[in-house]
């Protein structure tokens, strides 16, 4: 099982978090998986908008391929920049 | 050669009338005789560097006498609005330019709020200001007729105070038809790290502008207009819809910044590891200040002139016993991160109070957050005391302490003469030199935001070079951090104009992000618009050089493909690199603290990280090649004659 945290600006497509029990290999596998479970949050996912941590990781590249173990935890990170 | 002969002659080259469509004056302001004269600027700068920043920095080059000290009153004050300011959505911005107190190099500073654009109303894009007379004095420009005005009654007030006594004698409106810049007591005592307030929150941040105003006696500008409509060379309103839509049409802007603003950058940096945390020892902090728990104390959104974005968070802490500070306006990031991890802060409503605070007072928060971490980090250390405090117990996280202080700097009494110096207390002799050890510094001036650049090599890099000195607004390949645009390496080279790695941490074709980077945003300066809706800064779908260029044909007439912005771009960068080469600005000045080449980072998915000297050193060089700089790091010899032939002088 994979549990995925959203931010605010996601709860009205994906809620709060989602259980993605179905087994998956990495993050390209998790977002598909993703978009089964909720139609339409694969897509609001594909915004450059968004980073994914993995157990509090911050990924900043090579997303799709990097490896998940069941029991991980995934968080969706809103990135600005700022001033 | 004085002030006066250099303005006369200056002025000699200078259009008599407008050299295109909307063009405003430049006003020449000599305080000490109480004099002005106007003149345009001439359109072969216009064409080599735009108007804003870009055409302050020709102003600049011109009547520098860099034999004085900067707060000499023959050392001029320039403010620059850009060609779009006032008629393009989120074009509200403007520069103040000069030779900076704090850092002793270029001082180049952006606002935004209303000044820029109400300027430009009055019929000025310009203003230079020089000379001293005693006393304290405030200018008013109503509808573009200039007066001096005695401002002895103004004397001492801070930001809040004063905005309420001019808006009671002037009779105008904020926001409708009166805006001003001005400084706080931190100004008039001449504190480094004072700025030039142009609204309740906006501010003239960066190089101790504060303190160069309060040197020229001059307490503020004033201008009371009308907003009115340009003439312009070709109607531009119908592509204004589309540079709104695409504003809006970003979700970063739509979905973060126009509803939270700023404060959402924290969290990505604090889970990366690279939160600057106590003068950057460490390189995270709490999650008590990410940007949702802001959500109860937010108050609504604010703007700048004519900015659908309104990305300003307002607040209101709903304190039992409220005071003057329970409400206002902000934190930005930078606030948020300088006064919360950097200070050892882990409450929101502390940083709050203290943005509010530093609003009124007139500090750069950036500079004044780092020079209380610097003092924190030698008390840490011993190297400093309570006997050299006067008491004060700068334990990381007093925030009571840190509020204290913030009041002494802005009177320069007790310790706060101190931190008033802000990144040249050791050269006055406050600290003893083993503190620049801890100084966390590029070419004297403080790091502008919190994100410790240890990780991502183009930050590094930007850092470095920014011609005003260590700061993020300059040049950050923001989209580093952004994991879909690193995995797309086709995209991402046709962003930056070549290859640039995918890894973070790698140095591969940083150089070449951080030029793109650093010619869109000069170019953006230089027509006023804000950096946060800037393409390259928040997002690739943001206008950019294209959006510029229609929008400079439809309203000044002047024809300019993407590739000359770009080189526009580059040629503000040079001018700006042969004014630092006068103020003894070398390559070795285009370096970073040496806390990142020497101690690891030690949190996170890059644990461990630091930068490598020879790398660095091999990146900058890279950086100097496609930049067309020589080794020193000004504009070689070609482009210099160029260069020369039109600032001319
Ligand atoms: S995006 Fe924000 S800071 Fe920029 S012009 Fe608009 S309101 Fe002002």
């Amino acid at each position: 099982m994979i549990l995925v945290h959203f931010p605010a600006m996601l709860h009205p497509v994906a809620g709060r978090e989602q259980r993605v029990d179905e087994p998956v290999a990495n993050v390209g596998e998790l977002l598909a998986a993703l978009e089964r479970l909720v139609p339409g949050l694969g897509a609001a996912l594909e915004d450059p908008v968004y980073n994914l941590a993995v157990n509090d990781d911050m990924l900043l590249h090579g997303v799709h391929a990097h490896p998940l173990s069941d029991g991980d935890v995934v968080e969706v990170i809103p990135t600005i920049a700022g001033g | 050669m004085s002030i006066r002969d250099r303005v006369a002659a200056l002025h000699a080259e200078l259009a008599e009338a407008p050299e295109f469509p909307s063009q405003g004056a430049t006003l020449f302001v000599d305080l000490e005789r109480r004099e002005t004269r106007t003149g345009y600027t001439p359109l072969p700068v216009v064409r080599t560097l735009l108007g804003g920043r870009g055409a302050n920095m020709y102003y600049l080059h011109r009547l520098l006498d860099e034999s004085l000290t900067p707060l000499h009153p023959d050392i001029p004050l320039i403010f620059g609005s850009g060609v779009l300011t006032g008629l393009v959505p989120s074009a509200a911005r403007g520069n103040c330019t000069s030779w900076s107190p704090e850092s002793g190099v270029l001082m180049d500073s952006n606002c935004g709020d209303y000044f820029p654009s109400f300027l430009r109303m009055n019929g000025y894009d310009h203003v230079v200001l020089y000379g001293r007379r005693p006393g304290w004095t405030m200018i008013v420009i109503r509808d573009g007729v200039v007066s001096f005005e005695d401002a002895a009654a103004y004397e001492g007030l801070d930001n809040i105070d004063l905005r309420a006594r001019v808006q009671q004698d002037l009779g105008g409106v904020w926001t409708r038809n009166m805006a001003m810049v001005n400084i706080t007591r931190a100004g008039e005592r001449q504190v480094l790290t004072a700025g030039i307030m142009g609204g309740p929150k906006a501010i003239y941040a960066r190089g101790g502008p504060g303190a160069k105003m309060g040197a020229l006696g001059l307490k503020a500008i004033v201008t009371l207009a009308q907003t009115r409509e340009f003439t312009t060379a070709q109607p531009y309103k119908p592509y204004n819809r589309h540079i709104a839509q695409k504003l809006l049409g970003t979700s970063v802007v739509k979905n973060a910044l126009s509803k939270t603003g700023t404060p959402f950058l924290y969290k990505p940096s604090r889970v990366l590891g690279a939160m600057g945390t106590k003068n950057n020892q460490e390189t995270t902090w709490t999650d008590a200040l990410d940007a949702g728990n802001h959500d109860p104390y937010r108050d609504g959104m604010e703007g700048c002139f004519r900015c659908p974005v309104n990305c300003r968070p307002l607040n209101d802490l709903h304190s039992a016993e409220p005071d003057r500070y329970d409400k206002g306006d902000g934190p930005e990031y930078v606030t948020l991160g300088k006064f919360g991890p950097n200070l050892g802060i882990d409450d929101v409503k502390a940083v709050m109070r203290l943005n509010n605070i530093c609003n009124d007072l007139g500090f750069d928060t950036a500079s004044t957050g780092s020079a209380i971490g610097w003092a924190m980090e030698l008390f840490q250390r011993g190297l400093i005391t309570t006997a050299d405090t006067g008491g004060l117990d700068l334990t990381w996280g007093n925030a009571a302490a840190v509020e204290t202080l913030l009041f002494l700097m802005s009177r320069r009494e007790g310790f706060g003469n101190v931190v008033a110096d802000s990144a040249r207390a050791v050269e006055k002799g406050h600290y003893p030199a083993e503190a620049l050890k801890y100084r966390m510094t590029v070419k004297g001036l403080w790091q502008s935001d919190p994100h410790d650049a240890r990780i991502l090599k183009a930050f590094a890099l930007g850092l470095a070079v920014a011609t005003r000195g260590m700061d993020h607004l300059r040049n950050r390949v923001t989209l580093e951090i952004n994991a879909k645009i690193n995995d797309d390496a086709a995209f991402k080279a046709e962003l930056y104009g070549g290859p640039v790695s995918a890894e973070p941490n790698s140095y591969v074709g940083k150089e070449r992000a951080v030029r793109a980077c650093e010619n869109t945003y000069a170019v953006g300066d230089s027509v006023g618009m804000c950096r946060f809706t800037t393409k390259l800064f928040n997002s690739p779908s943001l206008p950019g050089m294209e959006e510029f260029r229609q929008q400079i044909e439809n309203v000044t007439g002047l024809v300019f493909t993407p590739e000359a912005l770009d080189r526009v771009g580059l040629n503000v960068m040079g001018v700006e690199r042969l004014i630092n080469y006068r103020l003894g600005v070398r390559r070795k000045d285009d370096t970073l603290p040496d806390r990142w080449f020497d101690e690891p980072n030690t949190f996170g998915p890059f644990k461990g990280e630091h930068i490598d000297r020879a790398e660095f050193d091999a990146m900058l060089s890279r950086f100097y090649q496609i930049s067309e700089l020589t080794s020193e790091g000004v504009p070689r010899d070609e482009w210099r004659g160029q260069l020369n032939a039109v600032l001319g002088g």
